[in-house]
């Protein structure tokens, strides 16, 4: 349960980036773009001013105060769903600045251009880099800002410094030859000799000491695991209720001699 | 054959966030502990993490994972925490006796409080081609990319759009691959919105109701077929690795051989060792902690790992009851918290019933 404290706190609820609009018109203002209930609250501390409110829920979605706001993208470094973005519209008509965290390592400097991308990763043009911001450190992340048609303000989300064509290839009947395919690696057992063998057994114990699944070199590191969900699905049974492979020393390969208290 | 013996009041296996936060409350009450990881540093996952992580402040949320581990390190360290790393836990017996392989070979060490806070092995998915070189674990991946600077692939089809899934989808990007594809079998993302909508605006089409129907190639994958489920329809991606985010279950090998009583969560990634909601299992002076108790967060294993460790100094009479549980309670508020939220509900019920059974 979740009550707003103050009146003029933004709720979970409404759009940010056209909420913060008037505000922007004086200056750069923080959008929130955080509605999911997620344990997280780095940007309520990142903030200074006490513009954004999570509280003693960390679960609660960030409140945001545009009233408090200065502008100066501390949140916007620090949270770490880079769902912080800044807005500005005093820099002319027609015109929006938007600054948006960047980690991608590519080239960006102020006085270039980058691509505006959307939300979904389309790009909505290239635009001029005004303001790049670095945050400190060797992981650093930028701050850059971009000058766009005002349009398309509130729909920048990231930038790029070149794109990439990411176009899902054309669909095709997937045309299935049923193939067999290992399970157990190290011990060569096939997804047909559990299926096919499954009736005899009815644990990971059984199927273990009787086909020698799980029994090589790994231990059964990489494939209790599949080997449960198999017999568990042949089964129609739960994952739980066929069971875990008996433990025995050693949990990780180890060379003989060295098990002899000898130095290797 | 007769190894030598070390005795130690405490000892904690694994160095991640919960080992860490069991031995430094353990240490702070007095106790003598020895933290064993098999790696060269001190962290577990977090090492691995270039991320800034989400999560509560408190717990360094916002930091880079493996700016939380170093500090962590420091602690333990200034505290006077023996961190004896590079030291792999062989064996737990039922007497209580860990066998560990060190640097100088192989020993035994009995300590009167043991904390199992080993953290989770990735699950993995098969499917024919699923034995070609190119086919790895997301994590195998994260290991590759943020470590020794290898791309696992340079156009990368990621299974499984949980927060691990995401998360190495844009480390992928930041390191320079192509991500080709986000795929899940679920009609919905799985993990957490913000997640998803960065490695969203970077344009990396994301493929749920999917399955993967094969993976083809020679020497190494070249190309997946992938397939809308129920639909018969496919696609064919180019791919020269599949980095597979299916799910986390907790290593629990060592509980198993101490002999604890395991039980399934499905919720909590698999089995597990039965624990108290004071991180006790049913076998004396045995603790469990984080991700080796169910998968969940970092914030949350370092709380788990506070429990753990006041619970042992506890039941080593280097605590009082009445000021184990002062601080105890404090623990369970936080979990509480961080538990909160449509993300944690299915957790905290699960850890609940586990507490009770
Ligand atoms: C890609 C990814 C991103 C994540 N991002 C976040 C995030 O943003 N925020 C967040 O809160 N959480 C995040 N997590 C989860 C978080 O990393 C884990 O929940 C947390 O590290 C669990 O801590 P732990 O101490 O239980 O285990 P771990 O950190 O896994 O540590 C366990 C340690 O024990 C060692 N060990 C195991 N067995 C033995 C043995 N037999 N002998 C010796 N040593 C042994 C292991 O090598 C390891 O070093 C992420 C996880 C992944 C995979
Ligand atoms: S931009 Fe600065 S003042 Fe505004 S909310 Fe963010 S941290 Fe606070
Ligand atoms: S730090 Fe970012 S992801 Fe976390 S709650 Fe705040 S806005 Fe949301």
């Amino acid at each position: 349960m979740r009550v707003n404290e103050c009146e003029s706190m933004q709720g979970a609820g409404g759009d940010p980036w056209s909420s913060a609009w008037e505000r922007a018109a004086r200056g750069p203002v923080a959008v929130v773009d955080c509605r999911e209930e997620i344990p997280c609250n780095p940007c309520e501390e990142a903030c200074a001013r006490g513009a954004i409110k999570v509280g003693e829920d960390i679960c609660a979605s960030p409140r945001f105060d545009p009233g408090l706001c200065d502008g100066c993208g501390r949140c916007v470094t620090l949270c770490p769903g880079m769902a912080v973005f800044l807005l500005d519209r005093s820099h002319g008509k027609g015109v929006a600045r938007v600054t948006v965290p960047y980690e991608m390592g590519g080239e960006l400097l102020e006085g270039g251009e980058a691509w505006a991308m959307d939300e979904d990763g389309n790009a909505l043009g290239t635009a001029e880099i005004v303001k790049v911001k670095r945050t400190g450190g060797r992981t650093g992340t930028l701050l850059v800002t971009v000058e766009v048609p005002e349009g398309w303000a509130l729909k920048v989300r990231g930038v790029r410094d070149r794109l990439i064509s990411l176009e899902a290839p054309e669909e095709t009947d997937a045309e299935q030859r049923e193939r067999d395919y290992h399970l157990c690696r190290c011990e060569e057992i096939n997804v047909s000799d559990v299926r096919g063998q499954a009736g005899w057994f009815n644990s990971l114990r059984a199927l273990r000491r009787y086909s020698r699944a799980g029994l090589g070199y790994c231990q059964g590191r990489f494939c209790q695991d599949l080997l449960r969900r198999e017999l568990a699905q042949t089964l129609h049974a739960g994952e739980g209720e066929v069971g875990a492979f008996k433990v025995r020393p050693p949990v990780r390969p180890v060379k003989l001699g060295r098990l002899g208290g000898e130095d290797a | 054959m007769s190894l030598a013996v070390e005795e130690r009041e405490m000892a904690v296996v694994g160095s991640g966030p919960a080992g860490m936060c069991a031995a430094l409350a353990a240490v702070r009450a007095g106790a003598d502990v020895v933290v064993l990881d098999e790696n060269e540093r001190a962290g577990g996952q977090l090492t691995k993490q270039i991320h800034r992580f989400f999560g509560s402040r408190r717990h360094g949320a916002g930091k880079r994972g493996f700016e939380i581990a170093a500090e962590l390190e420091r602690e333990c360290r200034g505290e006077g925490v023996e961190l004896r790393l590079s030291s792999t836990v062989l064996g737990f017996f039922p007497g209580g006796e860990l066998m560990v392989e060190g640097e100088d070979g192989v020993y035994v060490l009995r300590a009167r409080a043991v904390v199992m806070a080993t953290g989770a092995s990735e699950k993995s998915l098969a499917f024919p081609g699923w034995t070609l070189p190119g086919v790895m674990g997301a994590g195998a991946a994260q290991t590759l990319v943020n470590l020794h600077g290898v791309l696992p692939g340079r156009r990368v089809l990621m299974v499984g759009t949980g927060n691990v899934g995401l998360i190495v989808s844009y480390q992928l990007l930041q390191a320079g691959a192509e991500v080709v594809g986000i795929l899940d079998i679920s009609d919905r993302v799985g993990g957490y919105e913000v997640h998803y909508r960065r490695v969203r605006r970077e344009g990396v089409p994301f493929y749920l109701r999917h399955r993967v129907v094969e993976a083809r190639g020679e020497e190494g994958v070249e190309e997946v077929l992938v397939e809308e489920v129920g639909r018969g329809r496919g696609r064919v991606l180019r791919a020269d690795a599949i980095c597979l985010a299916v799910g986390l279950s907790p290593l629990a090998e060592l509980a198993a051989m101490r002999g604890c009583r395991m039980v399934y969560s499905r919720e909590l990634g698999g089995f597990l060792p039965w624990h108290d909601g004071e991180m006790r299992t049913d076998r004396p002076g045995t603790y469990v902690a984080g991700d080796a108790a169910g998968v969940e967060e970092a914030s949350v294993a370092m709380e788990e790992g506070r429990m753990a460790g006041i619970s042992a100094v506890e039941d080593l009479g280097r605590m009082r009851g009445e000021e184990a549980e002062r601080a105890r309670s404090e623990v369970r508020r936080f979990l509480l918290e961080l538990r909160g939220g449509p993300y944690g509900e299915g957790k905290l019920r699960a850890k609940e019933c586990l507490y009770c059974a």
